[in-house]
């Protein structure tokens, strides 16, 4: 297996075409590594520039004069395999190359393309790329790419075979608050392969959950192989692009004629642990639920609700999955009729019949969760239901009564106590080691997707925008966790 | 069994017949319909008695994958003087035949099918679903890379849409879902172990009472060596 702690962590970096031009990938790269945060060496390589941002450029590798962790290249692909014969002398293993004109390029490049790898190969130089739109390490702040986000650190690494997929995902973790490790662009996979990559993130102490938009792979069993390696110890998330299903055409059986490509990667990935998801937004919502919340070790359901109708939504969608909703056993009816009114639904969803009192909820999921009858509690409707009052009060206020209140602070206080609940909902994980799935009222996309305690706890809690992404969540939760049991964890 | 396969790819066939098929996949664990190859009418009424009453006669040639189309299957003899006849007419076709495949009549109403196709990047991959003349049409399939466990071939037979025929079934028991595990298990090696095997197609497995029996089976060669 490759050593690639050093690409990952590198304590200096060299970027060779740095420059000042805004819209060139010289600048975005060392302007975005720079302004980052980084706190490793950083020396700008430039035959052109003598400065770039503050920073005295070396015209060579040689002249830098310390040693590079990792190189970055953005110079065009007819310079690299010199820059890469300059790499063995001064001794750098790890290279990024952004340049594109490769395979992806016709004949000309492949062939250049092939040159470069046995180049690498012979002389044990890792590469990312070439045509990438680069890589991260969140901890350290290495922002060696080009996506300008900020992002907390956090448990999920990204590697995606396409660039722009890759930074559309970033920007929307950015906007949800999700913490990531790592990204990496794998680009055209001269060297290091998809399979490479895993096998890292796998061994990353600081990667708990992978998640990988792949196209397509070289060698099936080989990756196959890495994933069955990988799940028994963190979970992977795959979306696979180009799934329209067309049958080997060279096929002469029936069979072959059934088997397309996607049936038979999705088959793969189901034998080998793989969660699937069909969009972006899926991919980083179930990422972050593997993140933040404990695995449902059976299917047996809880829900309490606000509302009747969420109840029927969600009793649908878990029946459709394969989850069911076991009625409420007798000690838990009891302890559920002595705080709720007299109208209750006296069964399994336990309708609150829209009394949003955050300690109702908060009772009602300890008497369900902490129940061996349910292995998991889905919660509707009470996440965000204060923002209705807001828009009582403002229109109210637009309408012409005066009011004493300050809308300002009151959404603040409102916020507060939200907060306050879901920390509560934090700690009833911790305490029982079961997930619980709150729904919101009304769903917000810039809302952080986790709310992480204050306090040191092992898990934090998830706001679903709908049922229905809670319950699929759930449901592929629950598959894995069944993989886990049936193939064992390590 | 590599004997029969080799002996196929050195002549350049490019799959064996029903008859050499249904030895393989039974060699491999599948269950497949009692049957003799006979080349004269006489020893076709013996295997006929033999075998029981009614039987089905087909055509058996390597050549010959698409047997219904050609008109090259008589079902429902029931008596020896059918048998004569559906041998003669068999006969008369002009096809170049290895002999005449005389089968035991299979009866059920739940028809799957088994396969084994070559996906480029995965390798050998076994398929399991819902069969008879309908398969392509509904593509109730699920696939597993080979090779596969019990429990992989427990989970790919459970995720059809239409499993629940498995189950108890217009006064008919269950299907023996061990017995088609075993069968996935076995097609799966078949795929892994012998590299000359290009794809197969089990279709129908008809299953009586509770047990599935292969009825048709094709096996494509391929020359590992030149693909």
């Amino acid at each position: 297996m490759k050593d690639l702690n050093k690409l990952f962590y590198p304590e200096s970096v060299a970027v060779i075409g740095a420059s000042e031009n805004i819209l060139k990938w010289g600048s975005i790269i060392i302007s975005n590594i720079l302004d980052g945060g980084f706190e490793g060496k950083v020396f700008p390589v430039s035959t052109k520039n003598d400065i770039v941002y503050g920073r005295k450029a070396s015209k060579t590798l040689k002249e830098i004069g310390e040693p590079v962790d990792l190189l970055i290249i953005t110079t065009p692909a007819n310079t690299v395999m010199g820059i890469l014969r300059e790499c063995v002398e001064t001794g750098i293993k790890n290279v990024l190359i952004v340049s594109s004109g490769f395979s992806e390029a016709g004949e000309d490049g492949k062939s250049l393309e092939n040159e470069m790898r046995d180049f690498a190969l012979d002389n044990g130089i890792n590469i990312i790329g070439p045509n990438t739109m680069g890589m991260a390490n969140f901890k350290t702040k290495f922002l060696g790419m080009n996506p300008f986000v900020r992002l907390n650190p956090g448990g999920i690494s990204l590697m995606a075979q396409s660039g722009n997929v890759g930074n559309q995902i970033m920007y929307w973790a950015e906007q949800q608050s999700i913490g990531m490790s790592k990204f990496v662009g794998s680009g055209n996979e001269a060297v290091l392969m998809c399979e490479d990559y895993l096998d890292y993130f796998n061994r990353d102490e600081d990667t708990s959950v992978i998640i990988m938009y792949i196209e397509g792979v070289d060698n099936g069993r080989s990756f196959m192989e890495a994933a069955r390696r990988t799940t028994r110890r963190k979970p992977i998330v795959v979306l696979k692009g180009g799934r329209t299903d067309i049958g080997s055409k060279a096929a002469m059986s029936h069979t072959g004629s059934m088997a397309g490509s996607i049936r038979i990667f999705a088959s793969a990935m189901e034998q080998s642990g793989v969660s699937l998801v069909e969009t972006q937004a899926e991919m980083l919502t179930l990422a972050s639920a593997f993140d933040a919340m404990p695995l449902p070790k059976g299917n047996r359901i809880g829900v309490v609700t606000l509302g009747g109708g969420w109840g029927v939504i969600t009793a649908d969608e878990c029946e459709e999955r394969g989850l069911v909703l076991p009625p409420l056993p007798g000690n838990v009816k009891d302890r559920l009729g002595q705080m709720l009114p007299s109208f209750w639904s006296k069964g399994n969803p336990v309708d609150l019949v829209g009394q949003p009192d955050p300690n109702l909820f908060r009772e009602s999921i300890e008497a369900m969760i902490s129940s061996d009858a349910y292995d998991a509690v889905i919660l509707l409707g009470v996440i965000n239901a204060f923002k209705t009052v807001l828009r009582f009060y403002s229109a109210s206020v637009r309408l012409g009564k005066k009011s004493e209140i300050n809308l300002d602070q009151l959404e603040h206080q409102l916020d507060r106590m939200q907060n306050v609940f879901l920390d509560d909902i934090s700690k009833l994980m911790d305490t029982y080691d079961k997930p619980i799935y709150p729904v919101a009222l009304i769903s917000q996309t810039d809302q952080p997707i986790v709310y992480w305690p204050k306090e040191n706890r092992k898990y934090g809690a998830m706001i679903f925008k709908t049922p229905e992404e809670a319950v699929s969540c759930l449901a592929k939760q629950y598959r894995y966790s069944q993989y886990l049991q049936r193939h064992g964890r390590e | 069994m590599k004997e029969i396969i080799h002996e196929a790819v050195q002549k350049n066939r490019k799959a064996l017949s029903e008859f050499d098929s249904k030895r393989v996949i039974a060699m491999a664990g599948v269950a497949v319909t009692r049957e003799m190859l006979v080349r004269t009418k006489d020893e076709a009424i013996g295997a006929a008695r033999e075998i029981g009453f009614p039987v089905v006669l087909k055509g058996c040639s390597a050549e010959l994958t698409h047997k219904t189309e050609y008109g090259m299957v008589k079902v429902g003899l029931h008596t020896q003087e059918e048998v004569a006849l559906a041998f003669g007419d068999l006969m008369s076709k002009g096809m170049e035949l290895d002999g005449i495949l005389v089968q035991e009549m299979v009866d059920g109403e739940r028809q799957f099918v088994i396969g084994l196709s070559r996906d480029p990047q995965f390798g050998p991959c076994v398929m399991f679903g819902l069969g008879g003349i309908f398969t392509e049409v509904l593509r109730d399939v699920s696939f597993r890379v080979a090779p596969i466990t019990e429990n992989d071939a427990l989970e790919m037979i459970d995720e059809i849409r239409t499993k629940d025929i498995l189950g108890a079934f217009r006064g008919s028991p269950a299907v023996d879902r061990n017995i088609l595990a075993k069968a996935l298990v076995g097609v799966g090696n078949l795929g892994v172990e012998i590299e000359e095997i290009a794809e197969i197609d089990i279709n129908p497995l008809i299953v009586t009472d509770d047990r599935p029996i292969a009825v048709d089976a094709l096996v494509i060669l391929r020359n590992p060596s030149v693909s």
